[in-house]
Order: C-alpha cells, then structure tokens, then sequence
C-alpha cells in the first residue's frame, strides 16, 4: 500500500502538473493573442455589436472614418476616399488587409474594459470603440494615387526608412468604401497590392544580387566585367535589354546600366546557396509577422534545377517572386545603412477615454547586411539616379538614389513588361523611401521612375 | 454515532458551508438573469433559478447525512453540472436542450448515489470483475449491430429513436475503472495483469473500430497509468506509452482523418470556411470573449458547430470570459487533488486504485478537450466532463463521482474508528 501510496502520488503530481501547464498556457495564449482571433474577418459578432466604431484618423489627425448617426462615414471627396481604401478598409469586411477589419476587434472595443462597460450601461449611452491613428499621410496618399497613370494597375509604397512608418499605400484598382461588395468594384480591387501583391522583380532585384556580391566576396569591387549584349551560357543565354553591349565594365557602372549580362554572371559565380542566403536574409522566404498587417511572403527558390535558372534568379526573374512593400522595406535597409526597420502602420490606439492601449513605435527588424556593404550600395544607386538608368527619378535640389526594373512576365514578350522603380531620398532630413510597380507599364521604367520622383518631391513637400 | 465521528462531522461541515453558499448565490442569481434577459420572462429558467439551489441543498444534505462523503467534492461537481445547464440556458437555440440536460442531471444524481451505495456495498469484488469486462466488452462491440455512423464515428446506439440514444463508451468509463482495479489490486505480478491489460486492449481495439479516437486515448493512458499505480514498474509502463506513441503514428499514415485533425490543428486558418470552420469559430469565440466574457446569452457562441456539447468550452469561455475559464479549470483540478487525497487515504487497493482511475480520466478528458477546443491539442471528439450537454457522458461521469465519494465515506468512517480505538486504548492506559 505505502508503494502505491507512492505511485499514485507521482502520477497524480504529473497529471495535475500537466493540467495546471495547460490552464496557464491556456489563459497566456487566449490573453496575447484573443484579441487576434476575434477581429478575424470570419467574426459575424463584429458586425452585429452593440458599440459604435472608433475613428480612424491620419498622422495630421485627419478623419479617415468616423461614425455618424450610426452611419460610417468617409472622406467626402471620392479620388481620396477611393486611395485610402486599401489602407482604411471598409466594415464589410471585403478588403483582407485594411484597419476597419484587421482592428476591429479594437474600433468596436469588443472585449473593452469592464468599467467602460458598465459605465456605459449606467449612463444609458452608446459605448464608443477606440479610436486608431495611423502612421499615413493622407494628402501624400490621394496626391500619389492621382498621378498614377490612369487604366494601369499597380502598388506604390512609401516609407520613413529610418523608423519604419508607412507614409503612404496606394494600390490599383481600387474601390469606394460606400461600394464594398457592391456590383461595380473591379475585379482583384480589394486586394492591397502593396501587401498582397508577388511580382516578379526583375532589376530591382539586383540589388540583392549586389548585396550577396559584396557580402561574400570582398574582391567583386576590383574584377570587371566584359559584356557583349549575350551571354551563352551552358543551356541557354541572356541578353541585355535591346541586346546592348556595355563593353568592359566594373561593377558600379554594371549596376548603374543595369547590365542582365554581368548580373547573371555574379549570381552563377555565387552558386544558388549564398544568393539564397543573402535573400533571405534580406527577408525572402520570411513569414513576417508584423503587428498591423499580413505581408505575403517574398519567395526566392530553395531548389534550383540547373545553371538557366540560378543565372535567371541573380536578375531577379524566374521564379523569384517579391512584394511591393517588401522591395521598399529591402531599399529602406541600404538606405538606413543595413538595418530593415520593421514596418508599421498604425501610430496610437486610445480608448473613448483617452487611455492609450497601444502605440507604434519604431523597431529594427535586424541589421540585414553590413554598413559597408549598403553604403556601396548607396554608391551605386545614387551613380544609377545620376547617370545611369534611373535619370527620370531626378529631383532637382535632392540626392536620389535608386534602381529601376523592367520583370518580364511572359516567355515570349507578348505582354508588356512590369515597370519597376524603388529608390529614396539620400537625406537624414527626409529619410523616405519608395517602391513603385505598374502592371505591363513597359520596358525603360519610364512610367514607374516619373512616379517615384512626383512622389517623393510631394512627400518632402507634404510630409516635412 | 461515536463522539469523535460527531465532532468530525461538525468539522467538515462548517467547512465546506461557505462553498455551498457561493455556490447557490451563483446558481440563483444566474438563472435569474438568464429568465430576465429577454422581454419576455423565461419561465424555465425561473424554475431552474430555485430548482438548482434547492437541489443542490437537498443533495448535499441529504449524501451528507446518509454517509461521511468528501462534501467539497460533492459541491463542486455539482457547481460543474449546474454550469452545465446554466451556460445551456442562456446560448441554447430553443429550452429543449437545457431541459433535457435538467432532467440527465437528475438521472446523474440517481446514478451518483447508486455508485455511492454500490461501492459501499460492494464488499466481494473480485467475483464481479469477470462478469463486467464481458459486460463492457459487449457493450462496446453494440454499436457494430445497433448503432450507426454519426459524425464520423460509430458509437453511438439507439434505444428509441430520436430520444433515447446512448454512448456505451462514456458508460463503460467507470466500469473499465473497476474491472482494471480488480485486476490489478494487490500488486501483481505481470503475468497476473495480463487479463486486465488485454481486456483494455480489446476495450481498444473495438473504439478504434469505430473510429472513437477520444475514448481510445482516454482509455489507453487510464490503463496505462493505473498499471504504473498498481505495479511501480516503471520499465513496462514505458514500454507500453512508446506502444501507443507508435501506433499513434501508425494511425497517423493509415488513415486519412487522423492527417486531417492534425493538419487542422497545426493551421486551423489555413482553410477557415470549411475543415477549420469549428476551430477557428471557437477561437473567434474565445478571443470574443476576452476576459470578463460578452455576457451570459450575450455573445454568438451557436456559430461554433457544436456549441453545446464537444465546444462547450469554448461557449463558456465567451460567455462568461476568460478569467471565468480559469476558474472552472481550477474547480476541475480542485476535485482531482482530494480525488488523490481519497485514492491515497483508501484501505484497499481495489479501492485506492478504482478512487485513482476516476480521478485520472476526469482529469485527462477534461485536459483534452480543453485543449482541443484552445488549439493546444488535436481535437478529439470528447465531452467536457459533468458540463457539456449529453445524456450519456453527465449521468456516467456522476456515477464515476459517486464511486469516488463513496470511497470517500468509507475512509472517514475508517478514520472515525481509528480515532475510537485510539481514544479507547488511552482511557485504558490511564
């Protein structure tokens, strides 16, 4: 008896040990991340609540939503109204990223304070949802999405690269708010291309090419570079655009010509494991888990069948696969001297009584690459803006760098080309960075680097 | 009655008086509010508001006066079965589910007392023992002639249909409990086990068969951690539990449900409108919640597809919110500590072993369902124990707290005359 004594009392230990593990790992789980679950989208009490949303408001404080007379409300002027859209979202629920539906749970205050709850109920009046303040401008954004070429589609992204703050989001199409899930939204116009959006990257993605040259193999700065317009390759060749020959070459003038040849010999000369290695890094292949939104993953390929698709991946195409947000964040990184600060979209959320129960703040994800390297990047992508292909993203009085990209997204050139620019403004004053992508704008990137030089002029303008 | 018996029963009495009035407060004050929440007065719920109290007062009274039972396991289970129909009461679609889980309660009170009664009773067990592992056994296999395929399973049978259906594997629980103690009292060698241990496994091999992979488990670890009790041999018992983890996994690639279960559990969200649709609603529901709970009848709870009975959990914790849960939680845990404390205070090892079973199933079930329901486990279709609506599982699971509570009265009236004998011998010796 005393042995079973015994034994009953080390397993009844470890049973009730292993009860009390999950009870806490129950309530820890439920208290970080409840609220989570509930602002899901599958959530039918959002709608069917009580409370009355929150507003949500822009960096100056303007009202980007509000509820009026049980009504929400959006900016009055349609263009504006339509840009935010991608941002702000809309209560039904159509727009997967936007903050009406991925704070809701915090707009309607589900889980709200017990003494707001029953103060509420004493007084006899409507409780109201915290109120959410974001990090965007949304002068910057309407200015953006009005000097987007009209019939493309596309994403714009803007960054304060130093802190992480999104300044702007633009996507297109969009949609009106008052319209969602009405009959006349274009189609893929709830999808928030800056987020959700995987493009081919095509040159742009040179500089991560650069990035894994200059980590791994310090000797890249002296050797040159011979480029006859092809190179043959075993099984198969790549061509510059137009077939240009840039003659014999180093790196920087490479980079700034965006020469297909030399790049598809960097990366055969790395081999698939330090190009991948440094792209992930850079956050390719990285499930982000940021607090204000889902980012898709950027996919760099973690297998490679033979030599034509490792050359193919070093120039970005292939079955390398990026987000708009994710190429601003990776310029963001080199200009902020290798350190990708996480991106952030919403700057305050304060309850009706002005409690503040969360704030943005800006927060390195991690030093991607070396100083070192991203200032030779810096280099590089000011000579491209200079004199090399990005002149157009000239603005005048400002130090620009960047990098353009034409991504083929076809076999036989049947479509046009994804017109690429990222870049930002070489200045501590106005550290903001872009990326730019149209849909089948065509080749030179003509279209996406006029863009980025509007907008960025407008951001330092608008902004400070 | 002996003195000192007397002066123990005042003792535990006053102890246990404070409970009992937190309990009724609770009990009256919400079946009030569900019978008031509407505009129309509900007058079920009215019933119930005086019924529950009145019935656990009587109970208590009543078990405690018959015999020296463990009264704060008494009240605690019965808190646990009148959450049961208070949370029924204010999410339920139409009154038909609380009332009928009203009148199981009642079935379970019978059945508690009749378990109480019989293990006092019941001094020649060992003649039993064969009798009811043919018994259990039979009853197992019966779904295989009269029942039929539900839910993915087939364990259930019909007595009258659309009334009467009954789960034979939530009552062969306690009966697997008593035939193992039997089978294992008295420190046996291994090879006097063995009829035990391939009784269990038949008991297994037939819920596999019908695909009730809850009660498998269930069975399984109770046989298992009753074997280790009864034998300390540490050696076998691990063998036995690297058994089950590699038919587990056997399980896991012959067949396709179980792949499925786990996928849903590693990523509910992955496919949210259809194989993870009553994951992720009880998720959202929980989240809902947050800590003080949407209100009792307040919240949406009936979106999770079986709110009422394997996610009641669930429904609870966005009714009443989460720290609410934790408590519940805790009640669990209370009754399983002096569960212990009874097994460990028990003359015999029949009896010590059949008080440890119980307690460790109770314990086990409720782990896995909670944590099927919170995403920490795989989900596997289980009742929460004494809450969730169902017939079988409530009056089973009372007739397992009888056997306990019953075992329970019989140490303290050991004791009492322990404490007489003592006190004889020192009036003899002075």
């Amino acid at each position: 008896m005393k042995e079973l004594r015994r034994n009953m009392r080390l397993v009844g230990a470890l049973v009730v040990a292993a009860f009390l593990t999950l009870s806490g790992w129950f309530a820890l789980t439920v208290f970080e991340q409840g609220s989570i679950w509930a602002s899901n989208s599958y959530n039918t009490r959002l709608t069917a609540t009580g409370a009355q949303r929150g507003d949500i408001t822009d960096r100056d404080g303007v009202a980007l939503a509000t509820t009026q007379d049980g009504e929400r409300v959006y900016l009055e002027n349609t263009a504006a109204r339509r840009a935010l859209a991608a941002t702000v979202g809309d209560t039904a629920g159509m727009s997967g990223t936007g903050i009406e539906g991925y704070y809701s749970s915090q707009l309607l205050d589900i889980s709200g304070s017990l003494i707001e709850r029953l103060s509420a109920l004493f007084n006899g009046t409507e409780r109201k949802g915290s109120s959410v303040k974001l990090t965007v401008d949304a002068q910057l954004t309407a200015y953006i999405s009005s000097i987007f070429p009209s019939g493309y589609r596309g994403a714009v992204c803007v960054l304060n690269y130093e802190t992480g703050e999104i300044l702007a989001m633009v996507s297109k199409p969009d949609y009106d708010p008052y319209d969602a899930a009405g009959e006349d939204v274009e189609d893929t116009a709830y999808l928030n291309r800056c987020l959700q959006g995987l493009y081919t990257p095509g040159s742009v993605f040179k500089i991560v090419t650069l990035a894994a040259a200059l980590e791994h193999d310090p000797n890249v700065l002296s050797q040159t570079f011979v480029c006859s317009g092809e190179w043959k390759y075993e099984g198969g060749s790549i061509v510059c655009a137009g077939r240009t020959a840039h003659g014999t070459i180093d790196l920087e003038t490479a980079f700034a010509r965006s020469c297909n040849v030399t790049f598809g010999k960097l990366a055969y000369q790395l081999g698939l494991e330090r190009l991948r290695e440094t792209a992930e890094a850079l956050g390719f292949n990285e499930n982000f888990k940021f607090s204000d939104f889902a980012l898709y993953n950027s996919q760099f390929p973690t297998e490679i069948g033979n030599t034509s698709d490792l050359v193919w991946s070093g120039i970005g195409q292939g079955t390398v696969l990026v987000t708009p947000m994710h190429m601003a964040m990776i310029t963001s990184a080199v200009a902020n001297d290798g350190v990708m600060m996480q991106p952030w979209l919403v700057e305050r959320i304060a309850t009706e009584s002005g409690t503040v129960t969360k704030s943005g703040s800006a927060q390195a994800w991690k030093q991607v690459m070396s100083a070192q390297t991203a200032q030779i990047i810096q280099q590089y992508m000011y000579t491209t803006v200079e004199s090399g292909t990005a002149t157009r993203a000239q603005i005048s009085g400002v130090r620009v760098c960047g990098k353009t990209g034409s991504a083929e997204t076809s076999d036989d050139k049947t479509v046009e080309t994804n017109s690429w620019y990222t870049g930002y403004i070489d200045d501590g004053a106005h550290p903001y960075a872009i990326a730019v992508v149209i849909e089948q704008g065509g080749a030179g990137s003509r279209l996406a680097s006029e863009l980025a030089s509007d907008a960025l002029a407008a951001a330092i303008q608008m902004v400070g | 009655m002996g003195k000192v018996e007397k002066m123990r029963r005042a003792l535990m009495r006053s102890n246990t008086r404070l409970l009992l009035s937190g309990v009724l407060v609770f009990q009256l004050l919400a079946m009030a509010l569900v019978a008031f929440k509407d505009e129309t007065v509900s007058v079920q719920a009215l019933v119930l508001a005086a019924a529950l109290p009145l019935a656990t007062l009587m109970v208590v009274n009543l078990m405690g006066k018959l015999w020296p039972v463990d009264r704060a396991i008494l009240i605690l289970v019965l808190l646990l079965v009148s959450i049961g129909i208070i949370t029924l009461s204010g999410i339920a679609r139409s009154e038909v589910t609380p009332r009928t889980q009203a009148i199981y309660a009642v079935a379970g009170l019978v059945a508690m007392f009749a378990g109480a009664a019989f293990v006092r009773a019941w001094k020649s067990w060992k003649k039993f023992a064969v009798p009811l592992a043919v018994l259990c056994l039979l009853a197992l296999a019966s779904p295989w002639v009269l029942g039929s395929w539900y839910q993915g399973a087939r364990n259930w049978i019909t007595i009258i249909p659309d009334v009467l259906t009954v789960q034979p594997s939530e009552f062969m629980k306690p009966v697997l409990v008593v035939v193992l103690a039997a089978g294992f009292a008295n420190r046996p060698r291994f090879v006097r086990c063995l009829p035990a241990i391939g009784f269990a496994a038949a008991c297994c091999a037939i819920l596999l068969s019908e695909r009730d992979l809850g009660a498998v488990l269930l069975y399984f670890l109770t046989t298992v951690f009753m074997y280790y009790a009864a034998t300390s041999n540490a050696l076998l018992t691990l063998a036995g539990l690297g058994m089950g983890c590699v038919a587990a996994v056997i399980a896991y690639h012959a067949f396709p449900y179980v792949q499925d279960r786990i996928a849903i559990w590693i990523n509910p969200w992955s496919d949210p409108q259809d194989t993870g649709y009553q994951l992720v609603q009880a998720l959202i529901a929980i989240g809902s919640g947050g800590l003080f709970g949407m209100g009792l009848g307040l919240g949406s709870p009936t979106n999770i597809p079986l709110y009422h009975s394997d996610f009641i959990f669930a429904s609870m914790a966005e009714e009443f919110g989460l720290i609410f849960a934790v408590c519940v939680l805790a009640v669990y845990a209370i009754i399983v500590l002096r569960g212990l404390i009874v097994a460990m205070n028990a003359r015999t090892s029949f009896h010590s072993l059949t008080a440890f079973g119980l307690v460790v199933l109770l314990g086990l079930q409720t782990m896995l369902i909670v944590g099927g329901n919170t995403k920490l486990l795989p989900l596997t279709g289980v009742t929460l124990p004494l809450i969730s609506a169902g017939g079988s599982s409530l009056v089973s699971t009372m007739l397992s707290m009888g056997l306990l509570l019953g075992i329970s009265s019989m140490n303290a009236e050991d004791e009492a005359r322990d404490i007489e004998q003592l006190a004889l011998k020192e009036e003899v010796s002075l």
